[in-house]
């Protein structure tokens, strides 16, 4: 008897994620034609039904005292920015710096982009319900006045406005250090003194080395990044794909390089090798791919397998961690066939189980479902659900 | 390097490749795959297996094959290299609904030309044993879910029975079972047995005896693997934690352990002399761990994703004959048995009984090269030489010859641990019921052979570590009271220590221990590779979409007669090769020969509804379908 219960209601959550997720391509199969991509929300009462669905399947006693799953409304394609916000919120270290902000902000008048996440993270925290949803209207609405790019209800690039969020937070942390107000859109605070809390989370370094193939001289350059785009390539893991990152290619022809000792264009090889690695790994599979034929980006719908822990083997000999031990803890997915046409949808990791993030759905899922967002063995068809910024947090 | 880009193109599969002994070739025509072929269409998840059992029969083609693919289950006569049975006609197929196969295992005891037992396990918990031959109506186990509700991983008889089997499940939890017993109309209640480091083993608390016998409960999340040493004492478990254990099956203690680099260990398969394991995984690399010095010897990275199969080649090691001779006051008729025992059964499940006099993991053989395979998510195939240098290598051996001093210290750190840890192995053994004398000689002598190494390298160690391993210096230092505190507290450190292991000789660094390059990385496939396994003419290998190819080995694609040996063409030794056939006979006619065929088969016979969904469609006989489904 138990044990039909138990049984259907599995089967149950899985039909949940899979009809959603079809109804998800169903919307964008049928806005397709004209062009006019939104991703339909109909506040209907599902949410409702959805939020206290969610409490019976975790348990109430055992959802974590302090957590908070709130599914985000979408105002019309904004499904990039609510899967991103998601992801971040429960990055736990960056949750925390946030509220921290948050915390010590002294009746700050002006409004940011910073300010309009502090609050946004801070209302869902200290909401009196564990589930719900909640509309980050200011958010978006501060982000479109800020970033023209994002002024428009079309569907955008997840990554975009992830580089966008964290250089601008960086941006405004380090003008608030300063003790100077930035200007709208201004590039102030460019002669970085001390690194702010996002590049303490998110900033790694790797090392440009560029070998001249004739006097041998190896010269290296640092960089820093926020995160790493890596290519994607058919049935690999992202490991292959950290390692293709890493590995040698050699300038020659057009594109030969200076050689200081030289002091001539020679023939070299180049890698790049991470040498300082991040608290927070954030991995951007580069799945669109211009077509210059079509005029237009495709998708790749790469199988790309992605362990729930990790560890970097292309560390550079200097490195001084080089084997921190990652574990996945967000997953900004997305849905579709092309860029500007699907819809993005995140998981995450909270307390030891699995929650899908869909606008203002909110399931857990198996462990084991994340199998289902690595992408598609065979190159036929370019509809999928598949992993495209991956977020891995360092164990110590 | 060069073979990783030479596996490159994207539609360059190769149907052969080059190895020293020679060229192996795609047998085009030996091809087993669904009779219909559908398009493929990427959604099936569970795995291909291939399964293969000799019945013995008088024909030419006395193998049989079972493989999975999606919801179906395939049962031919198995050719070898020759043309694969009519694919039309299979001699049994098997259609399920609601719930796949994942795998399944044949009983190498219980087999006649008139009779097999088939375990196979499915996704949603429940396993069925069928005899696709007689087609006679199968036992369910698990079948209302109470005991698990889980995927099936992995299935096996356990060695040298005819009626017990043991499960793994995505739970992280395995059972024992015995076929003749019911699984009880509730769900069972469990009392703790046996407990250790990161594993316990429960009882059923029921008056009568009932399904499970044990419950084995594993380490943390899915087992996806589990094998038992060629010698049938030891069983290996490897799971989504990264962790590989090795239990002594029968005391039921935790005799040795390792971790992945990262992520979970995917598949495991035991050396044919039972000295070492090697276990693939979502590092993508394969890592060779050596049983005797519980130890990783060595990794090998070749693969671009999660590595599927792993296998040793039993038929191409080469056997360093010196060493044979010279070990002949070694009680050396035995050890030749147990030899043959090994080479005879490969990585397939063993069919020599669990006398505990031969089943010693010990130095017999010496086996100086070992050939493995692997196959992964990336649709390649490696071939991979464990060579003596790299067995030999003492612990911490780095790449670069600069470092071989720092790596001396390394080896002083960890040899107390493997001493300490054989030593209780022994006393283990001594203490319950077997009387393991041999083992208790050997693993001393190892223990003493790198004793004499360490005490070697005392000297230098202090400089070393001034000079060069400052940071390692402290790490060290915490790692040995680490260990010693593990030996004291009985092995127990948690999962999520696993960071620490880190530089231990469970999970060494990168640097640390040897890193293989694969000695042949091919793309075989356009789809994952799920199978792989040596025979001794051919390998076999089969991928997500459902072919299963076989592989002839050099000099084999003429269709030469099938009980040959490989000639020798190694440098020194040579490689040896045993024909199974004969002993297999002797021993299936021993246990089956007092107990007629047909007694067993009418106690078998309980026919059951299928609650869960599994509809036994039969093309072959719609008689059996009629009688399963009452």
């Amino acid at each position: 008897m138990d044990s039909r219960n138990e049984s259907t209601a599995a089967q149950k959550q899985h039909t949940t994620l899979w009809s959603k997720a079809d109804t998800a391509k169903q919307v964008w199969a049928v806005h397709g034609y004209k062009n006019t991509l939104y991703c339909i929300h109909d506040g209907t009462p599902i949410k409702g039904n959805n939020a206290s669905q969610l409490e019976k399947e975790i348990g109430s006693e055992q959802l974590p005292a302090n957590e908070h799953y709130f599914g985000l409304i979408n105002f019309g394609n904004t499904c990039y920015c609510n899967s991103v916000l998601q992801a971040l919120y429960f990055c736990r270290p960056f949750r925390e710096r946030v509220l921290q902000f948050k915390q010590h902000q002294k009746n700050n008048k002006k409004e940011t982009l910073l300010t309009c996440l502090a609050d946004l993270f801070y209302s869902i925290a200290t909401q009196k319900k564990k589930v719900g949803t909640m509309a980050p209207k200011k958010f978006i609405t501060r982000l479109r006045k800020e970033y023209e790019l994002f002024d428009n209800f079309m569907q955008q690039d997840a990554h975009e406005f992830l580089n966008y969020l964290l250089n601008r937070v960086s941006e405004l942390l380090q003008a608030d250090k300063q003790g100077n107000k930035p200007k709208n859109g201004s590039n102030e605070g460019q002669s970085k003194s001390e690194p702010t809390w996002v590049e303490d989370l998110f900033q790694g370094t790797f090392t440009n080395e560029t070998r001249c193939l004739n006097c041998e001289t190896v010269s290296s350059k640092d960089e820093d990044f926020l995160d790493l785009s890596v290519d994607v390539e058919q049935n690999t893991s992202i490991t292959h794909c950290l390692r293709g990152f890493s590995s040698t290619e050699t300038l020659c022809a057009e594109q030969k390089y200076y050689c200081e000792v030289c002091c001539s264009k020679q023939e070299a090889q180049k890698r790049m090798r991470v040498k300082k690695l991040p608290q927070i790994l954030a991995l951007h599979l580069k799945r669109f791919k211009y077509m210059e034929q079509m005029n237009r980006f495709t998708k790749l719908s790469y199988r790309v397998v992605f362990p729930l822990e990790l560890r970097l083997f292309n560390t550079s000999d200097d490195a001084c961690n080089p084997d921190r031990m990652y574990d996945l803890v967000a997953v900004v997915i997305h849905i579709g066939s092309s860029l500007n046409r699907g819809h993005y949808i995140s998981i995450v990791k909270s307390d030891g189980f699995w929650l899908l993030f869909d606008d203002d759905i909110v399931d857990k899922i198996d462990s084991s479902a994340i199998e289902d967002f690595y992408g598609l063995p065979s190159d036929l068809q370019k509809n999928s659900e598949t992993g495209y910024i991956l977020f891995y947090q360092s164990r110590e | 390097m060069a073979a990783q880009s030479e596996g490159g193109g994207k539609d360059d599969i190769k149907t052969q490749f080059v190895t020293r002994e020679g060229t192996y070739k795609l047998m085009q025509l030996s091809e087993y795959t669904k009779p219909t072929r559908v398009p493929y269409n990427g959604q099936s998840n569970t795995p291909v297996r291939a399964s293969f059992i000799d019945v013995m029969d008088e024909t030419a083609s006395p193998e049989r094959i079972c493989f999975n693919v999606g919801r179906e289950l395939y049962f031919y006569v198995y050719k070898g290299l020759k043309k694969a049975a009519d694919l039309t006609k299979p001699v049994d197929k098997r259609l399920y609904k609601g719930t796949f196969p994942t795998c399944h295992d044949f009983n190498s005891i219980w087999v006649s030309p008139e009779s097999v037992r088939l375990l196979v396990g499915f996704t949603a918990g429940q396993i069925q044993l069928i005899d696709p031959i007689t087609k006679e109506p199968g036992k369910l186990f698990n079948e209302e879910r109470l005991i698990d509700k889980s995927k099936v991983t992995c299935i096996k008889w356990l060695p040298g029975s005819t009626n017990q089997f043991i499960v793994s499940h995505v739970s992280g939890q395995m059972y024992v079972y015995n076929e003749e017993l019911p699984c009880g109309p509730t769900p069972p209640h469990y009392q703790l047995f046996k407990q250790g480091d990161g594993y316990s083993v429960h009882t059923c608390k029921t008056k009568s005896t009932r399904n499970p016998l044990y419950r084995w409960v594993v380490g943390q999340g899915a087992i996806n693997e589990f094998a038992f040493s060629p010698c049938s004492k030891y069983l290996a478990v490897v799971g989504q934690d990264g962790y590989l254990r090795v239990f002594n099956y029968d005391t039921m203690e935790l005799v040795g352990s390792m971790r992945s680099y990262f992520g979970g260990i995917l598949c495991v398969c035991w050396s044919p002399d039972s000295k070492f394991l090697v276990v693939g995984g979502e590092d993508d690399l394969v890592t060779v761990w050596s049983f005797l010095e519980k130890r990783v010897i060595c990794r090998g990275q070749g693969h671009r994703s999660w590595v599927s199969v792993v296998a040793f080649d039993p038929y191409t090691s080469v056997i360093d004959d010196e060493s044979l001779s010279s070990d002949k006051n070694f009680n050396n008729s035995e050890n030749k048995d147990i030899m043959q025992d090994h080479m005879a059964n490969g990585s397939e499940s063993l069919r020599n009984s669990s006398d505990s006099s031969k089943s010693l993991p010990h130095s017999s053989q010496n086996i100086t090269t070992y050939r493995f395979g692997s196959v992964g998510q990336d649709t390649l195939f490696c071939l991979w030489d464990l060579t003596e240098d790299v067995i030999r290598q003492p612990v911490g051996r780095t790449r670069t010859s600069i470092l071989i001093t720092s790596a001396n210290t390394n080896a002083v750190q960890t040899i107390p641990r493997s001493n300490n840890i054989a030593q209780k192995a022994n006393s283990v053994s001594g203490g319950e019921h077997l009387p393991d004398s041999n083992a208790h000689v050997l693993t001393n002598s190892i223990g003493n052979a790198t004793g004499k190494f360490a005490t070697l390298s005392l000297g230098e160690r202090k400089e070393v570590q001034k000079e060069k391993e400052h940071k390692r210096n402290f790490s060290l230092a915490s790692r040995n009271s680490d260990k010693n505190s593990i030996l004291k507290s009985n092995h127990v450190k948690q999962v999520d220590e696993s960071i620490k292991l880190l530089g231990t000789c469970s999970c060494p660094r990168l640097e640390d221990v040897p890193l293989l390059e694969p000695l042949v990385c091919k793309k075989i496939s356009c789809e994952r590779l799920t199978e792989l396994k040596f025979k001794e003419e051919c390998i076999i290998t089969a991928c997500q979409e459902g072919i299963v190819n076989t592989w002839a080995r050099p000099g084999k694609a003429q269709g030469l007669s099938q009980h040959t040996v490989i000639s020798p063409s190694a440098s020194n030794g040579g490689m040896y090769c045993i024909s199974c056939s004969f002993r297999s006979l002797v021993l299936t006619a021993l246990s089956c020969g007092n107990r007629p065929f047909s007694d067993l088969l009418r106690k078998h016979k309980i026919s059951k509804a299928t609650s869960f969904g599994v509809v036994l469609h039969d093309d072959v006989t719609d008689k059996r379908r009629n009688s399963i489904e009452t």
